[in-house]
C-alpha cells in the first residue's frame, strides 16, 4: 500500500485557508479534540500541526515532506527548499516602520531596528551595503519605538492598523512575503510523481476555489 | 548539579558505543571487503592539512563549518571535513601518469560543525571509491555498477538519480562562469521560473522555457528517450546543444537496464552538480525516511590537476553513519548471538584452556 504524503500546516489562519482550499479539492480532513496528527478520509494525506517557525524544521528534516510555509519563515530558518507552488492567499509585505513623522536616517550611523526577523534584516541592508543594529524580539514589536528601545522596526504589515493605533507609519516596503508549498528535496526525489500531480491538482484547485466557501 | 562542562557535547563530533559501534566496523569492513574485490585499494587521509590549499574548492557557505586552527609556524590549517577534497590533494602528492588508473577505497571520520538543528544528518563517517585516469564512459559504467552492487550489499530502499554536469555546461555555454553558478543553484533547487528570467535575453523566451523544462526532467530510460524525441521538435537550438550530453546518458541507462540495475536508477536533470569541480555524470543516492542524499558522486576530471596531476577522475562518497540505521537484514553485522560466560568459580587458567577450545569452533567466551 502506498504510504500517505506528510504533510506540515502552520497553526492559525494559514492552516484554515489551507484546509478550506484542500476541502474544495476533495481531500477532507480535521484536528480533532486538541489533535496535533490528522489524515484525510482518502488516506492519502497526513497532516501535522505545527508552530508557524517550526515548521521549516519538520520539512527539513523530513518528519514532513510536503509544508505551507511563507517566505518570511523559510528565510529566517536559512534552508533550502524546492517551492513548488506560491498560494494566491496569506500574502503580506514585510516593511520598515517607525513612530510618525520622527524619521531621520542619518548618514553614517547603523539603524537600531527591532524585529522577529534578524536573518530577512541584516541582509536586506548589508546587501544595500548599509550597516544596521538589530535587536531581537519575540513579538510586540511595535513596542520597540514607542518606548524608545529602537527608532526603527521591521515587521509584517498586512493592514497597517496595529502601527496606526500605536502612533507608528510604514516607512518603506521591503519585501512582498508569498506562502508557497514547500517539499524537502529528498523527499521530493522519492515521491516526485505524487507530489507532481498533487501540485497541479492544487493550481487547478485553487482557480476554482472560493475562500471561506468550505468553513 | 552535574558539572556543567562535563554535559556539554561539541556540534560535529559524536560517540557510540557497544552494539552500535560493533555493527559499524562490521558495515565498513563488507563495504571495504566489496571495494577490494573490485580492485580498490584502502588510503587514509591527514586528519588535517593546510586550509589554503583547499580554499578556493569549498563552496560557499560550507567553509564557515570548516574546522580551522593555527600550527606553530602560523599556517593555518583544517580538520578533514571532506575525504574527496583531502584524497584530491594526497594522490596529487603522491601519483604519477605511469600509476593510473588507480582505484583507491577509504572509510574514515570527516569533522565539520552542524548547526544544532542539523546534528541528525548524522554527518560524521564517509566511506566511498575513487577510481583517477580512466575518463569516459568505461570509467563512469564501473563506479555506477560499484555503486549498484554496494547498494546490494546494504539492501537499502533507495533510487540513483542520475544527472550531467556536462549537460548542464553544454546548454548554458554562454554564460560566464559566476552566472552558471546562479543558474546551477537555481536548478539544484528546482526555481525554474527564476532560470527562464535569468536566461531569457541570452537564449530568447522560448527557449530559455525549453532549457529551463528540460533540466526539470526525472524519469526512467524510456521516458529520457521520449522526452529526448520531443526536445527536438520542441528547439532547435536546445536540442543541438543537448543532444550529444543525452545521448549519452540513455547509454548508460541501456547498459544499466542490460546489467539487471536498471530500476534503481532515474534520469534527473536538475542534479548538474553542487561542487564547483564537478564535470560529467553527476548522481545522489535518496534513500526512504532519510532527508538528504545519502550517496553523492561523479566525474570531476578538473579537480586532480589542483593538486599538480592532471587525471579523470570518478567516483562516489556515501554517509555510512546516515545509512547504517536503514540497513536491510542487519543480523549480518551484529553481534554474534549466544555468548558463552565461563563460571567464575572455576580456576581461571583452567576456564581460560576450556574457552579456547571452545573459540577454536568460532564461538565467543567471556571469561
Amino acid at each position: 500500500m502506498t504510504q500517505p504524503l506528510l504533510f506540515a500546516l502552520p497553526k492559525g489562519r494559514l492552516m484554515e485557508q489551507s484546509k478550506d482550499l484542500f476541502q474544495s479539492m476533495g481531500i477532507d480532513f480535521s484536528f480533532d479534540n486538541r489533535k496535533l496528527v490528522a489524515a484525510d478520509s482518502s488516506g492519502n494525506f497526513r497532516f501535522f500541526l505545527v508552530k508557524n517557525s517550526d515548521l521549516p524544521t519538520y520539512v527539513n528534516h523530513g518528519i514532513a515532506g510536503i509544508g505551507v510555509c511563507g517566505s518570511d519563515v523559510i528565510y529566517e530558518s536559512g534552508h533550502d527548499f524546492y517551492k513548488l507552488h506560491t498560494f494566491s492567499y496569506g500574502g503580506t509585505k514585510m516593511c520598515l516602520a517607525g513612530l510618525k513623522g520622527a524619521h531621520n536616517f542619518g548618514n553614517d550611523a547603523a539603524l537600531k531596528i527591532a524585529t522577529k526577523f534578524t536573518s530577512f534584516t541584516r541582509d536586506y541592508y548589508h546587501k544595500k551595503n548599509k550597516p544596521v543594529q538589530v535587536i531581537k524580539l519575540n513579538g510586540s514589536v511595535e513596542l520597540g519605538p514607542v518606548l524608545g528601545l529602537a527608532p526603527y522596526i521591521v515587521d509584517l504589515v498586512e493592514t497597517g492598523n496595529t502601527l496606526r493605533a500605536n502612533n507608528l507609519e510604514v516607512i518603506r516596503e521591503l519585501a512582498d512575503i508569498k506562502v508557497h508549498l514547500i517539499v524537502n528535496p529528498a523527499y521530493y526525489k522519492l515521491n516526485y510523481k505524487r507530489i507532481n500531480k498533487l501540485v497541479d491538482e492544487i493550481k487547478e484547485g485553487e482557480k476554482s476555489w472560493t475562500p471561506g466557501s468550505q468553513i | 548539579m552535574a558539572d556543567k562542562n562535563k554535559m556539554k557535547v561539541p556540534q560535529g563530533s559524536e560517540g557510540f558505543f557497544f552494539e552500535e559501534a560493533y555493527i559499524h566496523r562490521k558495515v565498513t569492513e563488507a563495504l571495504q571487503d566489496l571495494f577490494n574485490s573490485w580492485g580498490y585499494l584502502p588510503v587514509e587521509t591527514p586528519v588535517f592539512d593546510l586550509f589554503d590549499a583547499y580554499r578556493s574548492l569549498i563552496p560557499d557557505g560550507e567553509a564557515d563549518k570548516v574546522y580551522r586552527l593555527i600550527d606553530r609556524d602560523g599556517d593555518l590549517l583544517m580538520l578533514r571535513s571532506d575525504i574527496t577534497l583531502f584524497l584530491a590533494r594526497q594522490m596529487g602528492l603522491i601519483l604519477s601518469e605511469k600509476d593510473l588508473p588507480s582505484r583507491l577505497c577509504y572509510s574514515d571520520s570527516i569533522l565539520r560543525h552542524q548547526d544544532s538543528e542539523d546534528i541528525s544528518h548524522n554527518e560524521f563517517f564517509q566511506s566511498g571509491i575513487e577510481l583517477i585516469g580512466k575518463s569516459g564512459y568505461r570509467g563512469d559504467m564501473e563506479v555506477l555498477l560499484l555503486l549498484s552492487q554496494t547498494l546490494l550489499l546494504l539492501d537499502i530502499p533507495s533510487t540513483v538519480h542520475l544527472g550531467s554536469h556536462a549537460l548542464f555546461n553544454s546548454v548554458f555555454s554562454s554564460f560566464s562562469d559566476s552566472q552558471k553558478k546562479k543558474i546551477l543553484k537555481l536548478t539544484s533547487l528546482r526555481e525554474f521560473g527564476e532560470i527562464i528570467k535569468m536566461c531569457s535575453a541570452a537564449l530568447g523566451g522560448s527557449d530559455a522555457a525549453i532549457a529551463a523544462e528540460l533540466f526539470s526532467f526525472i524519469g526512467t530510460g524510456e521516458e529520457l528517450k521520449e522526452m529526448t524525441a520531443g526536445l527536438e521538435k520542441k528547439s532547435a537550438a536546445v536540442y543541438n546543444s543537448a543532444s550529444g550530453e543525452l545521448k549519452y546518458l540513455n547509454e548508460v541507462m541501456e547498459a544499466l537496464k542490460k546489467a539487471g540495475c536498471g530500476d534503481n536508477f532515474r534520469i534527473d536533470l536538475s542534479e548538474a552538480g553542487s561542487q564547483a569541480y564537478h564535470s560529467g555524470i553527476v548522481f545522489q543516492v535518496y534513500m526512504n525516511g532519510m532527508d538528504t542524499a545519502v550517496i553523492s558522486g561523479g566525474r570531476y576530471d578538473n579537480l586532480l590537476s589542483n593538486f599538480g596531476i592532471d587525471a579523470p577522475s570518478v567516483g562516489f562518497s556515501l554517509l555510512q553513519r546516515k545509512i547504517e540505521p536503514g540497513i536491510g537484514r542487519k543480523q549480518r553485522f551484529s553481534l554474534p548471538s549466544g555468548m558463552i560466560e565461563m563460571d567464575e568459580d572455576e580456576e581461571i587458567i583452567e576456564s581460560f584452556l576450556k574457552a579456547e577450545k571452545i573459540r577454536n569452533e568460532g564461538k565467543t567466551v567471556i571469561l
